[in-house]
C-alpha cells in the first residue's frame, strides 16, 4: 500500500511534528552542502595562509577560479536554509522554562551572522576570483577581507552561544542535558581564541594556525554534531499526538493554558 | 470603535516606500541600461566622475528606505501565526530571514556611495568598488528565496476550513523563487543573461521582486482587512 514515497508525502503533509522535522532537515542538509562547497567546491578550506606573498595568493585564486565562482553562486543559492535552522534552535529555547527573550535574541544574533561570517566572505572570494587580470594588491586584499571576515565575525557566534548557553543551564524542563550547555562555552572560547587572527600573520593564532583554526574546527564540528543529534532527540520527545491543533480557530484573541503557551 | 494599534500604518507604509524605491531606481544612471561587467576600469571610472551626483541621490534615498522591506516581512510573519501548525518555526523562519535582503542591499549601496564619493581616485580602485557594489547587489537572494519558499510552505501546510492565504500564493511564491535563483550565479560570466546585466540577473530577479512586492502588498492588505473585520483588535 505505501512506497516509501507516499510515506514520505503523507508525512510530509500530515505528519503532527512535520514543521520541526522540516527544520531539522534543512539544518542537517545545510551542513552538509556547507562542507562539500566549502572544502571540494570552492576549496577556500581549509584556509590559505596569511603570510603568504601576493604572486602566491594569485596563484590560489589561478587554481580555484571556476570552484569559487560556481561553488559560491551555490551558496548564494541556498544560504536561506540558515533561517529554519536559526528557527529550530530558537524554538528548543521556547521548550525551555526561560523567558522568550532568550530565543528571540538568538534568533537575531544567529540570522545577523550569516551575512558577516558567510556571505560577506562569498562576495569578497568571488570578486577576488572575478578578474585574473585585476591590479594583484587588490586581490591580495580582497583576500584578506574574505578570510578575516570569515575567521574574525566573532561576538554575534560568541554572544549567540552563551545565550542558548544560558538558557539550557537554567531551564527547568530538560529540553538539553546540562553537558551540553558547558560545550556551548567550550564553542564561545573558540571566538575568543581567534581575536589574535586580526593581528598575527603566521603562527598558531593565525587565521590558519593550529589553535585559531584546527583547534576551533574541532570544538566547532563536536558542538554542531552534538546539537544536531539532540536537537532530533527533542523532536522525537515532542508528544503533539495527532489531535486537533493547540489553538485553532484563532477568531478571538484567546488565552492559552501554559502548556500550550510553551509550544506557541 | 477600534483601537489603534499601528498595524495598517505599517501596512501603508509599504506602498509610499515601493514608490520611493521606484523611483530611485530610475534615478540611479546604472540601472536602466544595468552597468556592464565587461566595461573597462577607465569606463567605470568615468561613469562614476560624469553621474556622480546622481549615483549619490538615488543611493542615499536606497539607503534611507532600503530597510522598509522588513515591516512587511514581519506583517507575513504575523499572519503565519495564524495559521494551522502546530509551532511557531515558520514564523520564526520569516523572522530570521527578514532583516537579511535589506542588510546585503545595504552593503552593496555603500560600495556605490563610496564609489561615488571620490571618483577622481585611480580607475582600478573604482572599478573594485563597483564590482563589490554589483555583485553584492546582484547576488543579494538567498534569504529572497527562502522567504518565499517558507511562505509557500507555511500555505500548503495552513490545513484549515479557510486557510489565511489562498492556494495560489503559495504557488506565485514558489514561481517567484525560482525566478530569483539564477541571479545567485552570476558571476560566472560577463556576457549573457547570467551576468549582472543580463536577462535573468538583472531583469527577471529585479521584475520579479517588483511583482512579489506589488502581488503580496494587495494579498496582505486583503487578508489584513479580512482579519480586523473578523476579530477585535489585539490590545
Amino acid at each position: 500500500m505505501s512506497s516509501p514515497l507516499s510515506r514520505l508525502a503523507w508525512n510530509f503533509r500530515h505528519n503532527p511534528k512535520r514543521e520541526l522535522w522540516f527544520a531539522w532537515w534543512m539544518m542537517d542538509i545545510f551542513y552538509q552542502l556547507y562542507d562539500v562547497l566549502f572544502f571540494f567546491v570552492t576549496r577556500v578550506q581549509p584556509p590559505a595562509s596569511p603570510a603568504w606573498s601576493t604572486p602566491m595568493v594569485l596563484q590560489w585564486f589561478d587554481t580555484r577560479h571556476y570552484g569559487i565562482l560556481a561553488g559560491f553562486g551555490v551558496v548564494f543559492l541556498i544560504s536561506g536554509l540558515c533561517a529554519p535552522m536559526n528557527a529550530l534552535l530558537a524554538y528548543s529555547m521556547r521548550r525551555m522554562s526561560v523567558s522568550r527573550v532568550f530565543g528571540y535574541s538568538y534568533l537575531i544574533m544567529y540570522s545577523l551572522s550569516a551575512i558577516p561570517g558567510m556571505l560577506v566572505m562569498a562576495i569578497a572570494m568571488t570578486v577576488g576570483a572575478l578578474r585574473p587580470d585585476r591590479n594583484p594588491e587588490m586581490i591580495h586584499w580582497l583576500f584578506d577581507f574574505a578570510f578575516l571576515s570569515f575567521s574574525g565575525t566573532m561576538g554575534v557566534f560568541m554572544i549567540g552561544s552563551l545565550v542558548w548557553l544560558v538558557a539550557i543551564l537554567i531551564d527547568k524542563n530538560g529540553v538539553f542535558p546540562k553537558w551540553f550547555g558547558y560545550l556551548g562555552l567550550c564553542n564561545a572560547l573558540t571566538e575568543v581564541v581567534v581575536a589574535p587572527a586580526w593581528i598575527f600573520q603566521r603562527g598558531v593564532f593565525a587565521w590558519n594556525g593550529a589553535i585559531a583554526w584546527w583547534i576551533n574546527m574541532v570544538v566547532f564540528v563536536t558542538y554542531t554534531v552534538c546539537f544536531i543529534v539532540l536537537l532530533r532527540k527533542m523532536i522525537e520527545r515532542e508528544d503533539f499526538g495527532d489531535g486537533v491543533l493547540p489553538d485553532l480557530p484563532p477568531k478571538v484573541e484567546r488565552s492559552q493554558p501554559d502548556s500550550v503557551g510553551a509550544m506557541r | 470603535m477600534k483601537r489603534t494599534d499601528g498595524e495598517l500604518i505599517l501596512f501603508w507604509c509599504l506602498p509610499a516606500i515601493a514608490i520611493i524605491w521606484v523611483s530611485a531606481f530610475f534615478l540611479f544612471p546604472g540601472f536602466l541600461h544595468p552597468m556592464s561587467p565587461t566595461m573597462s576600469a577607465d569606463a567605470v571610472a568615468a561613469f562614476y566622475r560624469d553621474e556622480t551626483a546622481r549615483i549619490r541621490y538615488s543611493m542615499i534615498l536606497f539607503n534611507w528606505f532600503g530597510v522598509g522591506l522588513i515591516p512587511t516581512v514581519i506583517l507575513l510573519a504575523m499572519q503565519v501565526r495564524r495559521m494551522a501548525h502546530r509551532t511557531p518555526i515558520l514564523s520564526y523562519s520569516l523572522i530570521s530571514c527578514a532583516g537579511g535582503p535589506p542588510c546585503l542591499f545595504l552593503i552593496a549601496n555603500l560600495f556605490w556611495l563610496l564609489g561615488s564619493f571620490r571618483p577622481e581616485r585611480a580607475p582600478e580602485l573604482t572599478q573594485l568598488l563597483n564590482d563589490l557594489a554589483w555583485v553584492t547587489f546582484t547576488v543579494l537572494v538567498p534569504f529572497l528565496i527562502a522567504q518565499c519558499v517558507l511562505l509557500a510552505l507555511a500555505i500548503y501546510w495552513d490545513h484549515q476550513e479557510q486557510p489565511v492565504f489562498k492556494m495560489w500564493v503559495a504557488h506565485f511564491n514558489i514561481l517567484v523563487a525560482v525566478a530569483l535563483a539564477p541571479a545567485a550565479f552570476t558571476a560566472l560570466t560577463f556576457t549573457g543573461p547570467l551576468a549582472w546585466d543580463g536577462l535573468l540577473s538583472f531583469w527577471v530577479k529585479n521584475i520579479a521582486i517588483f511583482v512579489w512586492i506589488v502581488v503580496m502588498g494587495i494579498v496582505l492588505g486583503q487578508t489584513i482587512r479580512q482579519q480586523r473585520a473578523e476579530e477585535p483588535v489585539a490590545a
